[in-house]
């Protein structure tokens, strides 16, 4: 048992050892060591895809490492299913909570306790009086906020005398004032002796609220240490991959965008929706404009607002000068517009459909396709020339698109978006989860359209590909446009910096 | 063509179609061999007869199922659809096909109500069109209450041209009910596999979300699913009002089960996505046959069909949950998968 | 506004009030509808339904269906008539019947939970089997001539105008609705129904719940069946035909969604009553009972739809929320050297 500074014995609540995981061939974690101890509010900070989420799975017992250990209060776990997990003390409070909807907000926190009902609650009411907390038991889960049902996931966790809590992104979805008071939770929490790994991505919480911090990226811990003794710039190398030098900029074909004598193809201004405000940008044709950001930044929120499948709060979408704000789908689709959804499964593909049907789909209404007979023909053309263009490895057109790899089946779902002659091509994540190969025929199909003409956004949380594809970029932050950069600055630091809206002066980045 | 007349060969046999058809001919062979006048055209033909307005409904249930919704109001629009072809001729005096096209026009009004609220409210499918089989059933009855003659008694006396639709038979052999059927199942064919429309259906199916990402008005492609099942019912229903001779409210009211049962077993995905008019209208068939066949030739109580009914649906479903176990396709199947490497931009920026 | 809120939150609640409104409208329009045996005749009425939709209601709380219900009524009905019409006691009669209910039950829960085969499909190829089953145990013939001592059972009356078995079915509604509602293992049904992976996440069985649901199912259809032999008097082939609709319509009306997870057992005893209700309500309201199926047809699908629209609308209000409130805050941007 160590001790803190005061020399009050710390109980070492949590310790994870050379932690190893992977699915199929992708390795997630790579060795992972880290200790919480009671009273401590470790600050878990990642990009998109270091593993984080992995991690606090297999602490919850919902995955298994494949190799290293786990020990739960000095205890090794050997069995790793969430009911031992719970029963040991540690309750994830996850970012999306997983309530019963229909069930009021008593009976959520207080299912699967063998207790006596009355016990439950005299206890429960009195964690509530503990910690100031005033809510309504009886309201159903359904009609609470975010911020609400997160309380109840968190009283979930205090209900099992949860020794360690882990908080999962718990502000993103919260007001500022709703901030404050969990932060006051926490504060009472660590008082108590409770241990919270928090999760975040705001640097500004971190020296907030937290007492130590670890950066995980790409499946290792690259820092870890009490807060004090570290500045911010730190975190942010932190952040960055191992060779910190900054990766050359290729000496590329591309062609430079004659920016002086274009006309914007795609132009919003003050443009408002919901999760995201007052961004104004252009974008050029034969441009590709990078849109970086972290999760939860609003960018995908941006896309699906202009290809009308939410309803915009304000300002103007211009497309060629015309005014095509509230626009529906198909009206989009028609303009020029088209959108490679970033979840291609949930939205991009009709996973038992043909490769031929799921390439054609956005293009069915156009006569060339036939009036009311679907023109077979046309319609093979079509799907080869796709099948040609991208080098996309199927059996035949008639193969179901759900049996392709990651990234046959993305040059599938772009080629359904081409064939729709855009001018204007919105590529939401288009290179996650696919395989190094088809990444890079899918970055030769993002020039060849450049070369066309054709405007590109690309909404990438892939910081490398942002660099070496953009021509210019913009950065979101929580909704609001937080930085417009020229292709000379487009680099690592500059996009983190933006992304994690830490605010640097244009020397410090140089 | 994409594909050759050799591979398009293959992938019939290979499909569940074929295995209906199998089966079908199958059934074919027993039955008669047990009883050869089972082979007689007139017999074999006619033996339909009784099942044609579950077939044709089937059919169109099927777009519905396709959709990922369901429809189990189509037996009463069929009573619906006699009972108004039966009061508007005789008590209210309509030419009798005017009538028919009303009742016609009816049934596609109780489809778009239920389609509706399936497609613009979000609600399931079948608890719409479970009230819409009670409503249906109950202005049936309430329309029948309108008519001089009794309700049960039934309304009867149609004009010949009228009962020409049931008792006409090809060549004394083929029965013009049998031709309909066939030929409605050749459209609701094209319609799914040949048309945009038809193609619409599926994709909306298989993914709504990506359906919309596509520009599709999913929305209206549900609802004229539900219309168009709700009008092979009331064509059903004329037909079976042509061939029992009598306009009754009640009529349809067992066919529920029936139908969706001819649609599972033709191969329909209850959770949409996937389905063949073909598959359905074979599947119609061999139940209708199985029906007909085991009582003539085996002697089988006609009271017990609904045991080998049933008994084919359970051992059709359990082997394609057997089929699609994850652990049995790990058996069967080795898909070799690409290697997943999370190569640097650089190095796939190299490849181009 | 307000009030159809709070309607569609208390969903038993609500459909008690449109009993209780609907019972007062009727009785303002004949007041004879009043009378205590007259409103007594209707719950006595009820109790073959009140058992299939409570039995029904297990399976539908955890987000599955069961069409085979009726027939596996008709069949438990059938079993226990011929043993008491045979001569056979009570008790061999009654444990049979459960046996009966608990076999159908046990082979849905497997199709449906361990084949992991949609509900709808499996029971309504079991339902086929069962119907077939029964012409085949009764070869088609109608089981009569049963004791009297076992029919007359229906009626005896165990204060005033109620019968013992109206009151025994609902205590054992009231019993059944406390523990689904307030035991531990109860509510397992619901949390299956409303969120079955943040159920399997707090260590809910839920493969083993659902099974437990079909079984429950089945031996409340062997109950109905034995309620209904007595109240009948003797059993035809087709006992329980469609029986199984009108399950599913009491457990709406009565505010159980067919998505699972919401509703109460009590709910759909409530529907049950308004169900077997219509047509005597519909004769002293003056019309004709020919208006039951049109009238259960509109309370269908206007109780659907609304609740429906109004619960999309607070899920769409609650998304926008969070979205909005990403870019309610005031930016803190963290300052070097601050």
């Amino acid at each position: 048992m160590s001790q803190n500074t005061e020399g009050v014995a710390q109980l070492e609540l949590l310790k994870v050892r050379g932690i190893t995981k992977q699915f199929g061939l992708n390795v997630v974690l790579k060795g992972i060591d880290l200790t919480v101890r009671s009273g401590e509010v470790l600050a878990l900070i990642g990009g998109n895809g270091a593993g984080k989420s992995t991690l606090m799975k297999i602490i919850m017992g919902i995955y298994q490492p494949d190799a290293g250990e786990v020990y739960i209060g000095e205890e090794r776990i050997t069995s790793f299913r969430p009911a031992v997990s719970l029963q040991k003390g540690i309750y994830m409070v996850p970012q999306e909570p997983m309530l019963f909807p229909n069930m009021t907000v008593e009976e959520n926190i207080l299912i699967g306790f063998k207790e006596k009902h009355s016990e439950l609650r005299s206890r429960l009411l009195k964690i509530m009086k503990d910690i100031g907390w005033n809510l309504d038991l009886s309201r159903k889960a359904l009609s609470l906020t975010i911020a609400e049902q997160q309380i109840v996931e968190l009283l979930r966790g205090l209900m099992r005398d949860a020794r360690l809590l882990i908080l999962d992104e718990p502000t993103s979805s919260l007001t500022f004032d709703e901030v404050e008071s969990l932060f006051e939770v926490v504060d009472g929490l660590k008082k108590k002796g409770i241990g919270i790994i928090y999760i975040t991505h705001r640097l500004g919480e971190v020296f907030e609220i937290g007492t130590h911090v670890a950066i995980m990226r790409d499946g290792l811990i690259t820092l870890h240490g009490p807060i004090k003794d570290f500045t911010r710039e730190m975190l942010v190398k932190g952040l960055l991959p191992k060779n910190v030098e900054e990766i050359e900029k290729e000496e590329t074909a591309f062609e430079e965008v004659d920016y002086a004598h274009l006309e914007p193809v795609l132009e919003l201004e003050d443009f408002s929706g919901y999760g995201f405000k007052d961004v104004s940008l252009k974008v050029y044709p034969g441009e590709i404009l990078g849109v970086a950001g972290l999760v939860g930044a609003g960018r995908t929120e941006l896309a699906t607002t202009i290809f009308g499948r939410e309803k915009p709060l304000g300002g103007k979408v211009l497309l060629n000068g015309k005014d095509v704000t509230g626009i529906s789908t198909k009206q989009a689709i028609d303009a020029g517009i088209n959108y490679v959804p970033e979840d291609r499964h949930l939205n991009g593909l009709f996973g038992i459909a043909s490769v031929a049907s799921n390439t054609t789909s956005s293009y069915l209404h156009n006569s060339s396709l036939g009036r009311f007979f679907l023109k077979d023909q046309k319609e093979f053309e079509i799907t080869q020339k796709y099948i040609d263009d991208f080098r996309t490895k199927v059996t035949g057109q008639d193969q179901e698109a759900g049996s392709l790899s990651g990234g046959n089946q993305q040059k599938i779902v772009i080629g359904r978006c081409l064939a729709t002659h855009p001018k204007v091509v919105i590529l939401d994540e288009p290179t996650r989860g696919i395989d190094a190969a088809a990444r890079g025929d899918v970055y030769s199909i993002i020039l060849k359209l450049k070369q066309q003409g054709v405007a590109i956004v690309l909404i990438s949380s892939d910081m490398e590909e942002i660099i070496q594809l953009s021509d210019r970029a913009v950065v979101m932050y929580q909704g609001y446009k937080k930085g417009e950069l020229a292709k000379q600055e487009i680099c690592q630091t500059s996009l983190m910096n933006r992304s994690f809206n830490i605010e640097v002066t244009q020397a410090e980045e140089a | 063509m994409n594909r050759s007349l050799a591979e398009k060969s293959k992938a019939f046999f290979k499909s569940w179609e074929f295995v209906l058809l199998v089966i079908l001919c199958l059934e074919i062979v027993v039955f008669a061999t047990k009883n050869p006048k089972f082979l007689k055209p007139a017999v074999l033909l006619g033996s339909l007869n009784d099942i044609i307005s579950i077939c044709i409904i089937s059919l169109f249930v099927t777009f519905c199922m396709i959709t990922g919704g369901i429809d189990i109001q189509a037996g009463s629009i069929v009573g619906l659809t006699s009972i108004i072809i039966g009061v508007s001729w005789q008590d209210f005096g309509f030419n009798i096909w005017t009538a028919v096209i009303l009742s016609v026009l009816i049934a596609a009004v109780c489809g778009a109500l239920s389609g509706y609220f399936v497609a613009y409210c979000d609600v399931q499918p079948m608890v719409v069109t479970l009230g819409g089989s009670f409503l249906y059933a109950g202005i049936a009855l309430l329309i029948s209450n309108l008519s001089a003659t009794a309700s049960y008694k039934g309304i009867s006396g149609f004009p010949d041209s009228f009962k020409f639709i049931s008792k006409y038979r090809f060549g004394d052999v083929l029965p013009l009910q049998v031709v309909i059927f066939l030929v409605l199942t050749v459209i609701a064919h094209i319609l799914l596999k040949k048309t945009k429309y038809g193609r619409m259906i599926f994709l909306v199916g298989i993914n709504k979300n990506a359906a919309e990402y596509s520009g599709i008005n999913s929305k209206l492609v549900m609802m004229s699913a539900y219309i168009l099942s709700a009008i092979s019912a009331s064509i059903a229903g004329i037909i079976l009002t042509s061939y029992l001779g009598t306009a009754k409210s009640d009529l349809g009211a067992t066919f529920t089960l029936q139908i969706i049962t001819a649609c599972v077993l033709g191969g329909t995905l209850s959770t949409g996505g996937k389905g063949s008019a073909i598959g359905t209208g074979l599947a119609a068939v061999v139940i209708g046959v199985l029906k007909f066949g085991l009582p003539l030739s085996f002697g089988v109580n006609q009271q017990y069909m609904d045991i080998p009914v049933g008994a084919l649906l359970l051992v059709v479903v359990i082997c394609r949950s057997l089929a699609t176990n994850p652990k049995v396709v790990a058996l069967t199947h080795k898909t070799p998968k690409a290697a997943i490497k999370k190569g640097s931009v650089k190095e796939s920026l190299k490849a181009l | 506004m307000k009030a159809l809120k709070r309607f569609t939150k208390a969903r038993e609640a609500g459909s008690i009030i449109f009993l209780v409104l609907l019972v007062l409208l009727v009785g303002s329009l004949n007041p004879a509808f009043l009378a205590p045996a007259s409103l007594l005749s209707c719950l006595n009425d009820s109790v073959v339904f009140t058992l299939l939709a409570v039995g029904i209601a297990f399976v539908i709380l955890t987000g599955e269906i069961d069409v085979s219900i009726g027939a596996t009524m008709g069949m438990s009905a059938a079993v226990a008539a011929t043993i008491l019409r045979d001569g056979g006691s009570w008790m061999t009669a009654f444990f049979m019947a459960i046996i009966v209910g608990t076999v159908v039950g046990l082979i849905n829960g497997w199709g449906v939970s361990i084949m992991r085969i949609p509900s709808l499909i499996f029971t309504l190829g079991v339902n086929g089997l069962t119907r077939g089953m029964i012409y085949v145990y009764t070869t088609g013939a109608w089981v009569e001539n049963l004791p009297g001592s076992f029919t007359k059972l229906a009626n005896v009356k165990l204060v005033g105008h109620l019968t013992v078995f109206y009151a025994v079915t609902f205590a054992g509604v009231l019993a059944a609705n406390y523990v689904t509602n307030h035991t531990k293992h109860g509510r397992y049904f619901t949390a299956v129904g409303d969120n079955i992976s943040g159920a399997a996440l707090v260590g809910i069985p839920t493969t083993g719940t659902k099974i437990t649901a079909y079984v429950l199912c089945g031996i409340f259809a062997a109950l109905a069946g034995m309620a209904y032999t007595s109240r009948i008097g003797f059993v035809t082939p087709t006992a329980g035909n469609g029986y199984e609709m009108k399950a599913i319509a009491a457990c709406v009306l009565g505010g159980i969604a067919l998505t699972g997870g919401q509703g109460t057992l009590l709910g759909a005893a409530i529907g049950a009553i308004i169900m077997s209700s219509i047509s005597r309500i519909l004769v002293f309201m003056g019309f004709s009972s020919d208006y039951d199926n049109t009238l259960t047809g509109i309370m269908l699908i206007v109780i659907v739809v609304v609740t429906t629209v109004m619960q999309n609308r607070e899920i769409i209000r609650n998304h926008h929320e969070i979205l909005l409130a990403r870019t309610s805050e005031e930016l803190k941007t963290v300052q070097e050297g601050a």
